[in-house]
């Protein structure tokens, strides 16, 4: 039982910017000052949002990209809502791998909605770093999907929106609507059962 | 709140990497991908024997393993977490904090533990509340008697 009204998946090749994309949604912040540190497993982060007048409680699950955890880290998609699959422009590399994490994250969740996020805007936009993929690709293989999304977790730029998108689709989702209702009302039930067992101090 | 101490692992997943860890000890080889794998599965269980099964064998990795042992502190201090063996999970959390002090994901734990243990405190006291209020006014009077004898 989930106290979560929507699960998100974060998935993508090691360093290209998941837990760096999930702390500035959540805690609004980028810190280059701490060095790289690889996720071990997988994090979870929640946050509140609120889309069509209602409020929703969202989990997030950052899963790690390098291939030690992969076994492990497949069993984070199971229940997932919205997956959010990153890649760096400015490596084809972690576009091509793209493939493969769409594949595994279908073999277990098969109508989870999909967004692709670049990521490391700023470093394009300061030309620090040069795009190695091409915009025309990316434009083609994400018309199947919900949507794409250019990031930077430095700037904050495109963050918020993107989660925000995510949100507004579920919300607009009458069959998962129906779902995050029954989930809540089951809740409530437990809830009332826990209360019980100590109301006696 | 679901997080990293409250997931379970589904059974499924527990016996595919079972199975795994147990085929390699038959043929007496077993990687340490596939005992980390196990292991991680086991700290994850919501049972308790098999969440101490899981630490025995990350502390068997954790010594055997140097390139690991990033991986094994963490999860030995969910593991201990999970079993409410919170000094010792902590004790864990303060290793890796030595290596690694800004990790987010570990001061997170670490800020989990806490929460736990407070919580969990403060539920002992309500239930008890009546015998622990009846030995407070007399260990106060102790203290009470003790500092006026101190003067
Ligand atoms: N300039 C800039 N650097 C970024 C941005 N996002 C991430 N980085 C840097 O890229 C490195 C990797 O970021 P992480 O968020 O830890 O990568 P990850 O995808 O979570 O990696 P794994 O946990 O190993 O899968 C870190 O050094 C970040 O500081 C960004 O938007 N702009
Ligand atoms: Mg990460």
């Amino acid at each position: 039982m989930s106290r979560c009204d929507f699960k998100i998946v974060l998935l993508g090749s090691e360093h290209v910017g998941k837990t760096s994309l999930v702390l500035r949604f959540v805690n609004c912040r980028f810190s280059d000052a701490t060095p790289y540190q690889n996720t071990i497993g997988a994090a979870f982060c929640a946050k509140t949002l609120c889309a069509n007048g209602k409020n929703f409680n969202i989990g997030i699950w950052d899963t790690a990209g390098s291939e030690r955890y992969e076994a492990m880290t497949r069993m984070y998609y199971r229940g997932a809502h919205a997956a959010i699959i990153c890649y760096e422009p400015s490596s084809l590399e972690s576009w091509k791998r793209l493939r493969h994490w769409l594949q595994e994250l279908r073999i277990v969740e098969e109508d989870c909605k999909v967004y692709l996020c670049g990521t490391k805007k700023d470093l394009l936009d300061s030309e620090a770093l040069e795009r190695e993929v091409d915009e025309d690709v990316v434009a083609t293989y994400s018309q199947g999907l919900f949507g794409h999304f250019l990031t930077s977790s430095k700037t904050g730029e495109n963050v918020d929106e993107l989660f925000q998108k995510i949100v507004e689709d579920c919300a607009a989702d009458v069959q998962m609507m129906k779902n995050v209702e029954e989930n809540r009302v089951q809740l409530q039930m437990e809830s009332e059962k826990e209360k019980e067992k100590y109301c006696y101090c | 709140m679901e997080d990293v101490l409250d997931e379970i692992v589904s059974s499924e997943d527990l016996q595919k990497f079972e199975k795994v860890y147990h085929e390699q000890l038959h043929q007496g080889n077993v990687t340490h991908k596939a005992q980390f794998e196990y292991a991680w599965c086991l700290v994850r269980s919501k049972y308790a024997t098999d969440i101490r099964k899981g630490i025995l064998l990350l502390k068997d990795l954790f010594n055997s393993h140097a390139e690991g042992k990033r991986d094994y502190l963490f999860y030995l201090a969910i593991g201990n977490a999970r079993i409410k063996e919170y000094n010792k999970a902590l004790h864990y959390v303060k290793s890796f904090l030595e290596i690694e002090p800004a990790n987010q994901q570990v001061l997170a734990l670490e800020h989990q533990i806490n929460k736990r243990m407070e919580k969990e405190g403060l539920i002992g006291i309500a239930v008890a509340s009546g015998a622990v209020l009846a030995i407070g006014g007399l260990v106060g009077l102790g203290i009470a008697l003790a500092k006026s004898t101190n003067k």
